[in-house]
């Protein structure tokens, strides 16, 4: 008997590889099928049991709390589907904040750590090493309860100029009126906006065709200021100020920034500006030093090797760590609702939950927004990568 | 070259001018008491075993690494602590890594124009014309709008030879431009080597091809612990190495 | 102008935490007010390492807490060969002895209700117990994403994909209010086990993004020897493959545990007593109203910094050594 007959008839179906995959995944479909019938049942068991109600009617109902914080108007009378809105558009804010002012932080901190001062050097050092090693609800507490709530009163309140107030109840700014006249402002802005448009393409041409450079964004931010300004003065400054004034216990007028989002963008920007720090960092050294020789033996000035050749290089690396920073930024951005300020978690999962009990549909709307924000910074960041991704073979 | 044309009278002229220069890596003495004169036209190369201190040595050239000691004066500017000054050695001095070190974010094209165009202010045109030109007589027109990472070895390394020559150096300085290469792509690159040799480029080369030394070389300098051993025209150097450790060397590279 | 920031600041601060602070006493009247009040800290130190766990069974979370520490010595100390047999079954084994330890009726000890576990070691304990089992839990995810099966590929992407986009927070919501709607009528889950399972689902999906990496670091060479010698598709997978993918993880593994171990501090917003959230209980204690919060919370950043600081000191050091290894 030769081995090949041998196989031959040993040869059983289940140990073809497609037939096992097969069976393979019949079997996960089944165990799926199992444990989602069983959950499905159990679930309508209890929602019964418990008088809970289905549906996302409670949408149209009136919610019937206050919010602390509201960009659009908003009181008890209004919608769960109202409250919704409050809660997205303030953690919108919080994010929009937060991711701006951890990249700046974060950008600085990290070309920080390259710095030829010792000093500068050592600090960027120790932020990053501190703050990312300390978990954000911590540092979030911190910033509310040990140090903005160690504020003075209103009336003692810390004061810059006659204008800007910080007390234990929040931070007071001043407002911009806008009074007839204003509107030459802003189009002086506008024309600003297109005339530096246009200055750039003409200087990149120019610069194609004679080889002459132009310092173009120190002229592009002369003429953003100085326009406007300009019109502004001829327009005799249509604008006056609403300061914030102190009226009993409190402030009326300007805009209140209330503690509870102080905190938390603080925090989530300390935090989360380490850890881009670090992304950065890790950015900057991946670029081989025999780049910035190469560069530098073509006589090129050390800006523009910085400009031209490490940095396109390192964001190749720093975006897709940008990309998930941003993306834990929003998801942690879900903490206020250990301080109270009002964001989407807060209002929507907190206390709509508790009123309406329908965990189900109000958790996964929630998750659903969650992760469509996710998928927005995917999206935005993959863009970016593409434009700084290196072709190799 | 054109503007490379060889007259007779500047044969002679003095372009790199090496005094006593000395180089310390903390303790670590690695350049000891260099002389060197190089005259315009001259096409030096260095051997020796690693660690001998010749890419260092070529380095201090453009200035990618300092020196402690000593003095640099490269075609009539001194090499001191000032960023300008630097900078227009830099631009009278072109250099080819062993890892050829091109910019794999840009296009072959983009990486011959950069130096001109941010460098010397050409326009965007006029570079890229230059460019081209300069991709022919490496034989790679073809290849300019792929990126770095798309081309065999030999190919990045002909690419970081004219990205050099598109800023119409004085001086070249090779640092073992070969030693990266598979075998069969050694040739190409000496090739356009040798060719830029026999149109009269000021040229050092630190290199192990010992071929290209006999071929093009009006001077072989032998360097080891950081000196300069010896130093002959090529058949005087090879056929009657003066100094034992020469000898030793040439053996060792000779018959591996 | 840094060093007249830091001139003007450190002097205030080094008074504050060290020379005008008080150390020694056992109620509020023992602070001054003009520098730190490390008594608080110190009356409160068993809370917030133990929380309300009788004082007489804390043999039970040190026992814990030092089998630990035995564990992942002895991990280091084992011969290789015996590291397999041995250590790894006491990993898996140990978040189950530390419940039978920590609970105590199933093995004859009075009963000790999770209402009462908490503090600091609750954190630990916690995010040990959750890496140990989604190491292996995201490593069948992750080869569930890298397998040509579609249907199980998919299922594998939805749930990796699912545990890390969503909030934690939202998970341990849907662990504290969904969950129970899951089980059938009438089974009471404990709300820390609950936790635990979210815990473990949430590290899965990250783990299992952790070891792809490592898989497609593996040269596809590997892959062939391992065929090539007709090992079968688990021997090469656990042989050959495993090791290797936990090796060149293992900085990215420890800086996933390191965020897991601070996430562990969000417990708190759903009521289970973890370090933090027995310092906040700590803060509004009426015979400590004197706003003790910024030494309460200096406290507790030194404890988890320490921790996060030295696993970090750890990941990168192993970092260095497989670059060195490499080259």
């Amino acid at each position: 008997m030769n081995p090949a007959r041998t196989t031959l008839q040993k040869h059983a179906f289940f140990n073809n590889p497609h037939y096992r995959a097969i069976i393979y995944q019949l079997l996960l479909l089944l165990g799926l099928g199992v444990f989602f019938y069983n959950i499905i049942t159990n679930t309508l068991a209890n929602m019964e049991a418990r008088g809970i109600k289905s549906g996302f009617d409670f949408l149209f109902s009136t919610a019937g709390f206050d919010i602390l914080m509201s960009l659009i108007p908003y009181d008890a009378t209004h919608t769960y589907g109202k409250t919704f809105f409050v809660g997205l558009l303030n953690t919108i804010l919080v994010g929009v904040i937060g991711i701006a002012l951890s990249t700046l932080v974060g950008f600085l901190m990290g070309v920080a750590h390259f710095s030829q001062n010792w000093l500068v050097r050592k600090l960027a050092v120790v932020y990053v090493e501190t703050f990312r090693n300390i978990p954000l609800l911590l540092q979030i507490f911190f910033w509310y309860f040990a140090v903005l709530s160690a504020l003075p009163s209103a009336r003692q309140s810390l004061s810059l100029g006659e204008s800007i107030f910080l007390n234990v109840r929040g931070l007071y700014l001043p407002k911009l009126i806008n009074e007839p006249g204003s509107l030459w402002v802003y189009a002086a802005l506008g024309l600003a906006i297109i005339a530096i448009f246009i200055l750039r393409r003409w200087a990149t041409s120019r610069q194609q065709k004679t080889g002459e450079q132009w310092p173009v964004f120190r002229i592009s931010l002369f003429i953003l200021f100085g326009l406007p300004l300009l019109a502004s003065l001829l327009a005799g400054i249509p604008f006056s100020w609403e300061s914030p004034v102190l009226k009993g216990f409190n402030f009326r007028g300007g805009i209140t920034v209330i503690p509870e989002l102080i905190a938390l963008a603080l925090a989530l920007t300390v935090y989360t500006g380490a850890f881009i720090a670090e992304a950065v960092r890790a950015g900057i050294q991946s670029v081989s030093h025999g780049q910035t020789e190469a560069a530098r033996s073509l006589g090129m000035p050390e800006n523009r090797i910085m400009s031209l050749i490490v940095v396109p290089q390192a964001m190749r690396v720093i975006v897709p760590l940008l990309n998930s920073e941003y993306q834990s930024l929003v998801k942690n951005s879900t903490l206020a609702t250990a301080i109270g300020y009002p964001d989407l978690f807060t209002v929507f999962v907190g206390t709509s939950l508790n009123q309406t009990g329908q965990a189900i549909e109000i958790i996964f709307m929630t998750m659903a927004v969650y992760f469509t924000f996710n998928m927005f910074i995917s999206f935005c960041m993959n863009l970016l990568n593409r434009k700084v991704a290196i072709v190799t073979r | 070259m054109h503007h490379s044309a060889s007259n007779p009278m500047d044969k002679n002229q003095e372009i790199i001018t090496i005094c006593d220069l000395n180089k310390w890596y903390g303790d670590f003495h690695v350049l000891k008491n260099i002389n060197l004169t190089v005259r315009k036209g001259e096409r030096i190369v260095i051997c020796g075993p690693s660690g001998s201190g010749k890419s260092t040595l070529i380095r201090c050239i453009n200035r990618l690494e300092e020196f402690q000691k000593g003095s640099l004066v490269v075609d009539g500017v001194e090499m001191i602590e000032d960023v300008k000054n630097i900078e227009t050695i830099r631009r009278e001095v072109g250099m080819v890594f062993q890892h050829f070190n091109l910019f794999p974010h840009l296009t072959i094209l983009e990486n011959l124009c950069l130096g001109p165009i941010w460098v010397h202010k050409k326009p965007k045109a006029e570079a890229e014309a230059t460019a081209m030109q300069y991709l022919e007589r490496v034989q790679i027109p073809d290849q300019a709008n792929k990126y770095p990472g798309q081309l065999s070895g030999g190919q990045q390394q002909r690419v970081a030879i004219a990205r050099s020559l598109c800023m119409h150096p004085k001086i070249m300085l090779f640092d073992e431009p070969t030693s990266a290469l598979d075998p069969e792509m050694i040739k190409e690159v000496l090739d356009v080597m040798i060719e830029l040799a026999e149109e009269g480029m000021t040229m050092l080369c630190v290199t192990h091809e010992m071929g290209f030394a006999k071929k093009v070389a009006d001077r072989v300098i032998f360097m080891d612990v950081g000196e300069i051993v010896e130093q002959n025209a090529p058949n005087q150097f090879f056929t009657n190495p003066q100094v034992d450790r020469t000898q030793k060397f040439l053996q060792q590279i000779l018959n591996h | 102008m840094i060093i007249y920031v830091l001139a003007n600041i450190l002097p205030g601060l080094i008074d504050w935490l060290f020379i005008s602070a008080n150390w020694i006493g056992e109620t509020q009247d023992d602070c001054t007010k003009e520098g730190a009040c490390w008594v608080f800290v110190n009356a409160w130190s068993q809370q917030s390492i133990y929380g309300s766990y009788p004082t007489d069974e804390l043999w039970r979370v040190n026992l814990c807490l030092a089998l630990l520490t035995a564990i992942i010595v002895s991990s280091y100390l084992l011969d290789k060969s015996l590291r397999a047999k041995i250590s790894v079954p006491l990993f898996l084994l140990f978040p189950f002895i530390c419940i039978l330890l920590l609970d105590g009726s199933y093995i004859g000890l009075e009963k000790i209700s999770t209402d009462f576990w908490g503090g600091f070691s609750l954190n630990v304990l916690l995010a040990a117990a959750s890496i140990i089992i989604a190491f292996p839990l995201g490593f069948i995810w992750a080869l569930g994403r890298q397998s040509h099966m579609p249907f199980a590929r998919s299922v594998s992407i939805v749930l990796i994909e699912f545990f890390r986009g969503v909030p934690v927070l939202a998970l341990f919501f849907m662990g504290s209010v969904m969950l129970p709607l899951f089980f059938p009528e009438g089974t009471n889950v404990d709300k820390l086990l609950r936790v635990w399972i979210v815990l473990i689902l949430f590290m899965s999906g990250y783990m299992a993004e952790v070891y792809r990496g490592g898989l497609q670091a593996i040269p596809h060479g590997q892959y062939e020897a391992a065929d090539s010698l007709g090992l079968g598709y688990w021997q090469k997978t656990l042989l050959i493959i495993f090791p290797q993918v936990v090796k060149i993880s293992m900085p990215n593994i420890l800086a996933t545990f390191v965020m897991l171990f601070k996430n562990t501090t969000f417990l708190l917003i759903i009521g289970i007593f973890e370090m933090l959230s027995t310092t906040q209980t700590a803060l509004s204690n009426s015979y400590w109203l004197g706003g003790y919060a910024a030494e309460g919370y200096i406290f507790v950043a030194i404890v988890f910094w320490t921790c996060c600081f030295g696993m970090s000191m750890l990941a990168a050091s192993i970092e260095r050594q497989l670059d060195t290894v490499k080259r």
